[in-house]
C-alpha cells in the first residue's frame, strides 16, 4: 500500500504563503514588507484553488509565491531595513534621554541609505526591459513633477523629478521619437518610441492637483524612489548611446526664470571641451540678452549634431535624392486580402514635420507641452511671451521671422482689432494687443499641432483658425475594427447595410414624403441641368435611380432585377410578387424610353425602397438561416464557446449602432 | 490529658455550655475544666487561669503517674455515667467529666501505659477513648488560639448587623464581645491601660493591647536602638584573612620585564593608526556637505553596460499596460461620443465601483477651457496599488475570430441542387396520405392513403392518372411501392391484410404496360405447376406461406393483377434491386414472429417466411430492406437492425443505433461498391436522425438531432447521382442533408445539413409521414398527415 501523503506538504499548500506568514518570515514589518514589494516587484498570486492553498478559513488572503518570498529573503536590502529600524531605535532612546542633538546627529548621519542599482538590474536585465516597463514610471514621474510641495512631498524630490522628466524629454526632443500625442480630458498622452518600443505616458495638465485624503502618499513615494532611479539611468544610458554628457548642463538661474525645457544644455562628450567654451563665454551674455543666447545655443546645438550625427545627416541626403530606398506604402488591391502592420512615420519624417516654421506661442496657450512638441517635431524656433518664462527664440510677438502663431483665444470682430503695429526695424520688444492679427503669419488653435503630428502631415491650417468650431479631436491609438465604429468614415460607408433606411423608416414618414416631392421636380428638369442633378441626388443621400442616365439606370434595374429573382427564389410567393413589380417597373421603363420620355421613377422608388428593405430582411434571414445550420454541425460544447463570443461582438456592435444613430441624428438635425 | 478529654467530651454533649464560654480565651477554658476538677463550688475564672498556667506541667507528671487506679476508678464511674447518661440532663454529663477528671488527676499514677480509657458505649461495648493530645508550651507549633476569628482578611465592618463577629476555628460563632455602655466607654477612656493603644485587633474584635515587652520593642524601634536583646554591635573583630602583609614573596621568581615595559604591540596598533591617518587613509569623520548629497542622485555609470539576457520566471507575468485612451476620453470628441441625458443620469447614478467608465464624455471646445482632472492623483495611486497589491493571473482571452469556431462547410451553393422549395402539390386524398413513391422512371408518383385508396399522379402537372380504391375506409392503405426497373411498371401497395400487386392502366406506353401484365401473369402458370402445400398439420397451417390469388373482378378492371393474403397488416414493402423479389414486414404486435417477414417472389408467385423465430431482442421486426449490391437483407427492429446473408443463411451483422424504437432505414446505394463500406442512416421515433458507418463501428458514427417530433422516414437519394438524404418528421418539416460518402477509407463521410422543408401541416399529431426521391432529379415528394403530397424542387 502506499504511503498515504501527509495534507498540506506539496502542491499548492506549499507553493503559496500568505502575507502574513511571508512578512514573519522575512521579520520585517508589514510598512518595509510592502517596500521591499514595491521595489522587488513582487506581487500577489491568484492560488488555482483558495482552498488548496490557505490554511485558514478567511477568505481574503493575500498569497505570494513562496519561492518569491524565499529569493527575498536573501535581499541586501533586508539588512538596510533592519539597520533603519535600529538607528530608529537609537534615535528615540535618544529623544527619551532629552539628547535632541544626538538623535539629529544620529539621523543625519547613520541613516542607512538605500541604492537601488542592483534591485533595477535584476528586474530589468536588459535596457530593452526597462524602456518596455517605462510607462507607469514617466506617468508617475511627470505627476509628482507637478505636485505642490507639502510634507508628504519634499521639494527635493519634485525637484528630482522635474529634473528626470525634462532630461528624457530632451532625449526625445533630440531624436526625433516622439510619435504621438492626445489632449484627453485627464491630460495629454505622449507615445515615444524608443528603440522599437512604444512608450506611452499622461502628463497632467497644469492645475494645482486635488488631493483627496484616501490617497497614501507614502507608497506612492516609494514608487517614486524606484521610478527615479530607473529613470536616472535610462536617461544616463540614452544620453550616452547619443555621445551626449549625462547629466546635461542645468542652468538653475534659467530655470528659476521659468525656462523649463531651455535650462538644459546638450553637451557631447566626445567634443566635450568646445561646447563648453562657448557655453562659458555664453554665460555672461546669457544674463544680459537672453534671445542672443539662444541662438548661439541653437548655433552649439548644430555644432553638437553635426558633430554626432553625420551619418544621420548624410543618410537624409541620401533618401532624398533617391527616393527609391523610402518605404513605399503597400495599399491592398482587393479588400478580402490581409493587410501587414507597416511602419508608420520615421524619425526623420518627425523631425522636419515643422522644421522650415518660426512658432510663437500665445500668453493663453500652454507653452510646455507645446515646446516640447514643436521642438520634437523639428522646429528650432519657438518664440513666446515673457510672462511664459525664459528660453524663447523671441519675445517679440511683431517678429516677422514668425510664420505661425498659436492662438487659444475667441476670434474678435476685424473691426474691433487694433491696427496693426508696424514692424519695427530696431527688432525690441514690442506690445502687441492680444488679438491682433499680424499679415503674413498662419493664425492655429492649438490642436492644430496635435492633430498634424497624430496624423504625420500639415493640415488645413483654417480649419483651425482663431474662433473657429475646432474638428473632432481623434485619439490616435484607436484602430478602426471590423463592426465597431469609426468616427473619420462617413456614416453611409459603415452603416451595415439596409440600416439606414430601417431608419429612416422608423422615423416619421412625412419627412420623406416632402423628400420625394422634391425629388420630383428635380427630376422633371434633369436633361437640362444633369449636373445640377447629379448633386441633388448624392445630397439627397437616397439612390433615386431614375434621375441618373437611362441607360444606366436601365442595366442596374435589370441587373437588380435578376440578381433578386435569383435570390428571392425560394422565397415563395413574396418574391413573385417582388418580380411581379420589377417587371411591370422595367416594363414602364421601355415604354417610356419608347415615347422619348423620361422616365421619373419618383412613384417607384418608394415601392422599389420598400422592396430593397424586404430584401435585405430576406438576405438577414438567410445569413441567420446560414448561422443555425452551421451551428448544428458544431458539438455543444463550441457551440456554446461561440455563443460567447458572439455575444460579446454583439456587445460591441450595439454600442457601434448605438453611434451611428445619434450620428444619423446629429446629422439629420444639422442638415435639415 | 484532663483537658483534652473534658474538650472532646464537650464537644460531644455539651454544646450549649460552650457557646457560653465561646468568647473567653482557650486558657480560660482549660482552665474551667481544671477549675470543676479543683472545685465544685466557684466557677472563678480567673483564679483558674492563673492556676492552669502554673501547674501545667505538674499536671502532665500527675497523669503518668496513676493508672491503675484511675482504671478501676473509671470503670466503676463509668457503669454510672451511663446510666446517667440514658437519663440524665447534659449538665449532669457536664458535672461528670470533671469529677473523672478530678479522680484521675488526684491519683497520679502510670498514665504511661494506658493513656485511654474504656467506656460502654450505647449499645454496651468497649469503647476506648483516648485522651487528647495536649500541645504544651514544649510543642513546636504555635499556640493556634481556638478562638481566633478565621473570617480572613476581610473588614470586620462587615459583619457590623450580626450579632457574632466571625467563626472560630471550629465553625462557631465568636459572638461581639459586650460592649460597655457609654459609661463604660467613657470610663475607659479616662482610665488608660497600660498598652493602650485605642485600636480594635481586627482578629478578635477586641481592644488591641500591647504587652510590656511589645511596648519595649516599640520603644527601641523607635530609637534607633537594635531591638533584640542581648545584642552587641561591638563584637570583637575576628580576622578571617590576615590585614598584615607578609615579609616574604610567596614565589621567588623574579618579577617579569612586561610588568614594567610599555606594550609593544599597543605601540604597533596605534603606529598603524597614526601611519594611517598620516596617509589620510583614515578620515576624521566629516558630515556629508550637501553637494555630495545631492550627487548622490546623479547616476554616474551605466548600468547596463554588460547586459546579458536573462529571461524571467515564467511563472512571471507583466504588469499589464494601461489601454491607450479611445475616442470618449478627448477633450473634444465627435459629437456622438457624448453621453444625452439619459445616459448622464444613469452614469450618475450608478455607483462608482460598478461604471464601465470612470468619467463621463465631455466636450470643452477649446482648449483653454480644458479644467484639470479632479481624480487625476487618486487615480495615479490606484495603479500603482494595482500594481504591488492586485494579484496577476492570466487568463486567456479569446479573441478569435467566432467565425472561425463554425466548421467549414460547403456552402449550399456548391452542394446545390437541392430541392429548396415546394413545386407542387397533390391534393385528392382523403385522410392522411400513408405512404408515397416515386416510380423509377420519375414520371409519376404512387400514394396511398387512409381512404383505402392508391392513386397515380403525374409528377410534374399534380394531375391524378389513377385512382383504386383497395379496401374499406377502415382499412387504410399502409405502403405503396413501385417495382425497381424500368421496363415495367408494377406497383405494390399493401392495404388491409393484404398486398396487392397492380399495373396502373393507360398511363405508360402499350409495351411497357404490356410487359407488365405479363410478368405479373408469368407467376400464375408456376403456381399451378407446383405442388400445392400440405395443410394437414394444424400446426404448420400457422406458417404455411399464403397462395397468390386473383383479384376480384372490380379489382383487376382497375388494374390489380394479383393478391396476396398475408392474414396479417403489412407496415413495409421493399422491393429487392432486380424487381423480382421484395420483402413485406408485418410489424404488428400479435403477428407471429414467423410470418412477421415474408419474401415474395413475382415471378414465381411465391412467399416465402425465411424467419422461423422471433428476432432477439427489441420488440417485432420494423422495416426491412435488401441491400443494394449483395444478397443481404436488413432487418430492422425496435432497437437493432441486423444483416442477414440470403445465401449462406446467417446473421452477417448487428446494428445498434441507441435508438428506442427505430421508425425506419435506409442503405446508401453505392455500399459495398468500389466507393467504400456500408452507410445505413436510421430514423427514430425518438426523434434521432443516426449515420451509421458499418466500417466503423456498431455505433452511430453521428447522431443528429435536429428535429423536435418522431422522425417517419429516411431516404437515401437513389442511384448515388446526387449525395442527398433526407427525413420526414411528425413536426410537419422535410430536412435535407448533404451526406457525402468518400471513395478511400481514410475520411469518414461529411454530412451537411442543407434545407428545412417546410409546408406539411400537422393534424393530429402528425406531420409527415413518407418521403421519396425522384430517380434522376434532386427533387423529394413527401406524403403528409394533412392529405397532400408535396413535390420539393
Amino acid at each position: 500500500m502506499a504511503k498515504i501523503k501527509k495534507k498540506g506538504t506539496s502542491g499548492q499548500a506549499k507553493n503559496y504563503i500568505t502575507r502574513t506568514q511571508a512578512v514573519r518570515k522575512l521579520q520585517i514589518s508589514l510598512p518595509d514588507f510592502r517596500r521591499l514589494c514595491i521595489f522587488k516587484g513582487i506581487y500577489p498570486r491568484e492560488p488555482r484553488s483558495k482552498k488548496k492553498a490557505s490554511k485558514s478559513a478567511t477568505q481574503n488572503t493575500t498569497f505570494y509565491y513562496t519561492k518569491d518570498i524565499q529569493y527575498l529573503l536573501h535581499e541586501p536590502l533586508l539588512r538596510k531595513f533592519r539597520d533603519q529600524k535600529a538607528l530608529a531605535k537609537k534615535i528615540a532612546r535618544s529623544l527619551g534621554r532629552g539628547e535632541v542633538g544626538d538623535a539629529a546627529r544620529l539621523e543625519k548621519n547613520h541613516s542607512p541609505k538605500l541604492t537601488l542599482d542592483h534591485v533595477i538590474k535584476e528586474r530589468y536585465p536588459t535596457f530593452i526591459d526597462a524602456l518596455r516597463d517605462l510607462d507607469d514610471a514617466l506617468s508617475l514621474l511627470f505627476l509628482f513633477a507637478n505636485l505642490p510641495s507639502t510634507n508628504h512631498v519634499p521639494p527635493k524630490t519634485i525637484a528630482l523629478c522635474q529634473r528626470l522628466c525634462h532630461e528624457f524629454q530632451h532625449y526625445l526632443i533630440t531624436t526625433n521619437s516622439l510619435r504621438k500625442s492626445f489632449l484627453s480630458i485627464k491630460g495629454i498622452y505622449y507615445q515615444a518610441t524608443i528603440q522599437g518600443q512604444d512608450i506611452m505616458w499622461l502628463v497632467p495638465y497644469r492645475f494645482v492637483q486635488r488631493v483627496n485624503g484616501d490617497v497614501d502618499y507614502r507608497i506612492m513615494a516609494t514608487f517614486v524612489e524606484f521610478y527615479t532611479t530607473l529613470l536616472g539611468f535610462v536617461n544616463f544610458r540614452l544620453y550616452s548611446s547619443l555621445g551626449l554628457r549625462y547629466p546635461p548642463k542645468f542652468d538653475t538661474r534659467s530655470d528659476e526664470n521659468g525656462a523649463e525645457l531651455a535650462a538644459f544644455t546638450l553637451e557631447g562628450r566626445t567634443v566635450g571641451d568646445p561646447p563648453k567654451a562657448i557655453e562659458a563665454g555664453n554665460k555672461q551674455s546669457s544674463n544680459a540678452n537672453q534671445e542672443v543666447s539662444r541662438e548661439v545655443q541653437d548655433k552649439v546645438d548644430k555644432v553638437i549634431k553635426n558633430a554626432q550625427l553625420d551619418q544621420a545627416s548624410e543618410q537624409v541626403a541620401e533618401t532624398t535624392e533617391e527616393a527609391t530606398d523610402a518605404i513605399d506604402k503597400f495599399e491592398p488591391a482587393a479588400p478580402e486580402a490581409d493587410t501587414l502592420p507597416q511602419p508608420d512615420l520615421s524619425g526623420d519624417q518627425a523631425g522636419s514635420l515643422f522644421a522650415p516654421f518660426t512658432f510663437y506661442i500665445s500668453r493663453e496657450a500652454p507653452k510646455a507641452p507645446l515646446e516640447f512638441i514643436l521642438r520634437a517635431f523639428g522646429c528650432k524656433r519657438i518664440g513666446w511671451d515673457t510672462v511664459l518664462g525664459d528660453g524663447a527664440f523671441t519675445n517679440n510677438e511683431a517678429d516677422p521671422r514668425i510664420t505661425h502663431q498659436i492662438v487659444d483665444r475667441p476670434a474678435l470682430p476685424e473691426s474691433s482689432l487694433p491696427a496693426i503695429p508696424a514692424a519695427s526695424e530696431d527688432g525690441a520688444v514690442q506690445k502687441v494687443r492680444p488679438g491682433t492679427r499680424i499679415p503674413g503669419r498662419t493664425y492655429v488653435q492649438p490642436q492644430w499641432i496635435w492633430d498634424c503630428i497624430n496624423e504625420g502631415k500639415l493640415l488645413r491650417p483654417d480649419l483651425y483658425a482663431p474662433g473657429a468650431t475646432l474638428p473632432p479631436h481623434l485619439s490616435p491609438w484607436v484602430k478602426p475594427k471590423k463592426g465597431g465604429y469609426d468616427p473619420r468614415a462617413s456614416l453611409a460607408e459603415q452603416e451595415e447595410e439596409g440600416e439606414a433606411e430601417a431608419a429612416a423608416e422608423a422615423e416619421d414618414s412625412d419627412e420623406e414624403m416632402a423628400e420625394a416631392a422634391e425629388d420630383k421636380p428635380a427630376a422633371a428638369d434633369s436633361e437640362s441641368e444633369e449636373e445640377e442633378d447629379e448633386d441633388e441626388s448624392v445630397d439627397g443621400g437616397m439612390d433615386v435611380a431614375g434621375t441618373d442616365d437611362d441607360d444606366e439606370s436601365e442595366e442596374e434595374e435589370e441587373a437588380e432585377a435578376d440578381f433578386a429573382g435569383f435570390e428571392e427564389a425560394d422565397a415563395g410567393s413574396e418574391s413573385e410578387d417582388e418580380e411581379e413589380t420589377v417587371r411591370t417597373q422595367h416594363q414602364k421603363e421601355l415604354e417610356a424610353e419608347a415615347a422619348g420620355l423620361p422616365f421619373s421613377g419618383g412613384n417607384a422608388s418608394a415601392a422599389k425602397k420598400k422592396s430593397q428593405t424586404k430584401k435585405i430582411a430576406s438576405k438577414k434571414r438567410q445569413e441567420e438561416e446560414e448561422l443555425d445550420r452551421q451551428k448544428m454541425m458544431m458539438s455543444r460544447k463550441k457551440r456554446k464557446l461561440l455563443e460567447k463570443m458572439m455575444y460579446s461582438n454583439k456587445k460591441q456592435a450595439e454600442e457601434s449602432a448605438k453611434l451611428r444613430s445619434k450620428r444619423r441624428r446629429l446629422e439629420k438635425g444639422g442638415g435639415n | 490529658m484532663a483537658a483534652l478529654k473534658a474538650s472532646k467530651k464537650r464537644k460531644a454533649v455539651t454544646r450549649d455550655v460552650e457557646e457560653e464560654t465561646g468568647v473567653f480565651s482557650g486558657d480560660e477554658l482549660n482552665g474551667g475544666d481544671l477549675d470543676g476538677a479543683l472545685s465544685d463550688n466557684a466557677h472563678d475564672l480567673s483564679i483558674s487561669s492563673d492556676e492552669d498556667a502554673s501547674d501545667s506541667e505538674i499536671e502532665l507528671v500527675d497523669d503518668f503517674s496513676d493508672s491503675e487506679d484511675d482504671d478501676g476508678e473509671e470503670l466503676d464511674s463509668d457503669e454510672i455515667p451511663s446510666d446517667g447518661e440514658d437519663k440524665a440532663s447534659p449538665t449532669t454529663v457536664n458535672l461528670q467529666g470533671p469529677f473523672k477528671d478530678n479522680e484521675s488527676s488526684s491519683e497520679e499514677e502510670d498514665e504511661e501505659q494506658l493513656n485511654y480509657r474504656i467506656e460502654k458505649d450505647a449499645n454496651g461495648n468497649d469503647r476506648y477513648i483516648y485522651d487528647e493530645i495536649n500541645p504544651d508550651d514544649n510543642s513546636d507549633y504555635s499556640d493556634v488560639d481556638e478562638n481566633t476569628n478565621t473570617i480572613g482578611n476581610i473588614p470586620l465592618s462587615f459583619y457590623d448587623q450580626y450579632p457574632h463577629i466571625g467563626y472560630d476555628i471550629n465553625g462557631k460563632k465568636i459572638m461581639r464581645p459586650a460592649k460597655g455602655e457609654a459609661l463604660d466607654a467613657l470610663l475607659d477612656s479616662i482610665e488608660i491601660p497600660k498598652g493602650w493603644t485605642g485600636l480594635t485587633d481586627p482578629s478578635t474584635g477586641k481592644p488591641l493591647e500591647l504587652s510590656q515587652d511589645e511596648l519595649e520593642l516599640l520603644r527601641k524601634v523607635q530609637m534607633n536602638e537594635i531591638p533584640e536583646d542581648g545584642y552587641n554591635p561591638y563584637e570583637p573583630l575576628l580576622e578571617w584573612f590576615t590585614t598584615e602583609k607578609e615579609i616574604m614573596p610567596i614565589s621567588a621568581a623574579p618579577e617579569p620585564k612586561r610588568r614594567f615595559v610599555p606594550s609593544k604591540h599597543e605601540a604597533k596598533r596605534v603606529m598603524k593608526i597614526v601611519k594611517a591617518i598620516r596617509e589620510g587613509r583614515i578620515l576624521p569623520y566629516k558630515p556629508p556637505t550637501k553637494e555630495d548629497e545631492e550627487d548622490k542622485d546623479l547616476i554616474k555609470f551605466d548600468l547596463w553596460a554588460d547586459e546579458a539576457e536573462h529571461p524571467n520566471h515564467p511563472t512571471h507575468i507583466p504588469a499589464p499596460k494601461l489601454p491607450p485612451p479611445g475616442y470618449e476620453e478627448s477633450y473634444h470628441p465627435p459629437p456622438e461620443y457624448l453621453p444625452d441625458k439619459k445616459e448622464r443620469k444613469a452614469w450618475e447614478e450608478t455607483d462608482p465601483e460598478d461604471r464601465e467608465q470612470d468619467f463621463l464624455p465631455q466636450d470643452f471646445g477649446s482648449l483653454r477651457k480644458v479644467p484639470g482632472y479632479e481624480t487625476f492623483v487618486k487615480e495615479k495611486f490606484e495603479r500603482c496599488l494595482d500594481l504591488y497589491l492586485a494579484p496577476r493571473v492570466r487568463r486567456s482571452k479569446l479573441n478569435i475570430d467566432p467565425e472561425s469556431l463554425l466548421p467549414k462547410l460547403p456552402s449550399p451553393e456548391e452542394l446545390k441542387p437541392f430541392p429548396t422549395a415546394c413545386a407542387a402539390v397533390f391534393r385528392g386524398h382523403k385522410g392522411r396520405v400513408r405512404s408515397i413513391a416515386v416510380d423509377p422512371t420519375g414520371i409519376w408518383i404512387a400514394t396511398g392513403g387512409d381512404d383505402g385508396t392508391v392513386r397515380v399522379w403525374e409528377l410534374l402537372t399534380g394531375r391524378q392518372l389513377w385512382s383504386v380504391k383497395l379496401a374499406d375506409d377502415d382499412e387504410p392503405v399502409n405502403v405503396v411501392r413501385w417495382r425497381p426497373g424500368k421496363d415495367a411498371i408494377v406497383l405494390a401497395a399493401a392495404a388491409g391484410d393484404e398486398i396487392f400487386l397492380a399495373v396502373p392502366p393507360m398511363i405508360a406506353d402499350p409495351e411497357t404496360e404490356q410487359a407488365s401484365l405479363d410478368l405479373l401473369d408469368a407467376g400464375w402458370g408456376y403456381a399451378a405447376s407446383k405442388p400445392a402445400p400440405k395443410v394437414a398439420d394444424d400446426e404448420k397451417k400457422k406458417s404455411t406461406p399464403p397462395q397468390w390469388v386473383r383479384p376480384s373482378a372490380a379489382l383487376a378492371d382497375s388494374g390489380v393483377c394479383a393478391v396476396i393474403p398475408l392474414r396479417y397488416i403489412a407496415k413495409s414493402i421493399s422491393w429487392h434491386r432486380r424487381g423480382d423479389y421484395f420483402v413485406t414486414v408485418c410489424s404488428g404486435a400479435s403477428t407471429p414472429a414467423s410470418v412477421a417477414i415474408a419474401i415474395h417472389t413475382v415471378s414465381k408467385h411465391l412467399t416465402q417466411y425465411p424467419f422461423r423465430r422471433r428476432i432477439k431482442g427489441g420488440g417485432p421486426p420494423q422495416t426491412a430492406h435488401f441491400h443494394p449490391s449483395k444478397p443481404i437483407l436488413f432487418v430492422a427492429n425496435q432497437r437493432t437492425i441486423r444483416a442477414y446473408d440470403l445465401s449462406r443463411q446467417l446473421l452477417v451483422k448487428i446494428v445498434q443505433p441507441g435508438a428506442r424504437w427505430i421508425s425506419s432505414f435506409d442503405i446508401h446505394p453505392t455500399s459495398s461498391t468500389a466507393a467504400g463500406g456500408d452507410n445505413i442512416i436510421v430514423g427514430s421515433y425518438d426523434r434521432r436522425l443516426l449515420w451509421h458507418d458499418l466500417e466503423l463501428s456498431q455505433r452511430p458514427y453521428k447522431t443528429l438531432r435536429y428535429h423536435r417530433k418522431a422522425i417517419r422516414a429516411v431516404k437515401f437519394h437513389p442511384g448515388g447521382r446526387y449525395p442527398l438524404f433526407a427525413d420526414a418528421s411528425d413536426d410537419g418539416s422535410l430536412q435535407i442533408f448533404h451526406g457525402n460518402v468518400t471513395g478511400d477509407m481514410l475520411s469518414n463521410a461529411t454530412i451537411v445539413p442543407l434545407k428545412v422543408l417546410k409546408g406539411h401541416k400537422i393534424t393530429g399529431e402528425l406531420g409527415v409521414l413518407d418521403i421519396d426521391w425522384h430517380p434522376r432529379e434532386a427533387w423529394c415528394v413527401s406524403a403528409g398527415a394533412d392529405g397532400t403530397c408535396r413535390l420539393w424542387m
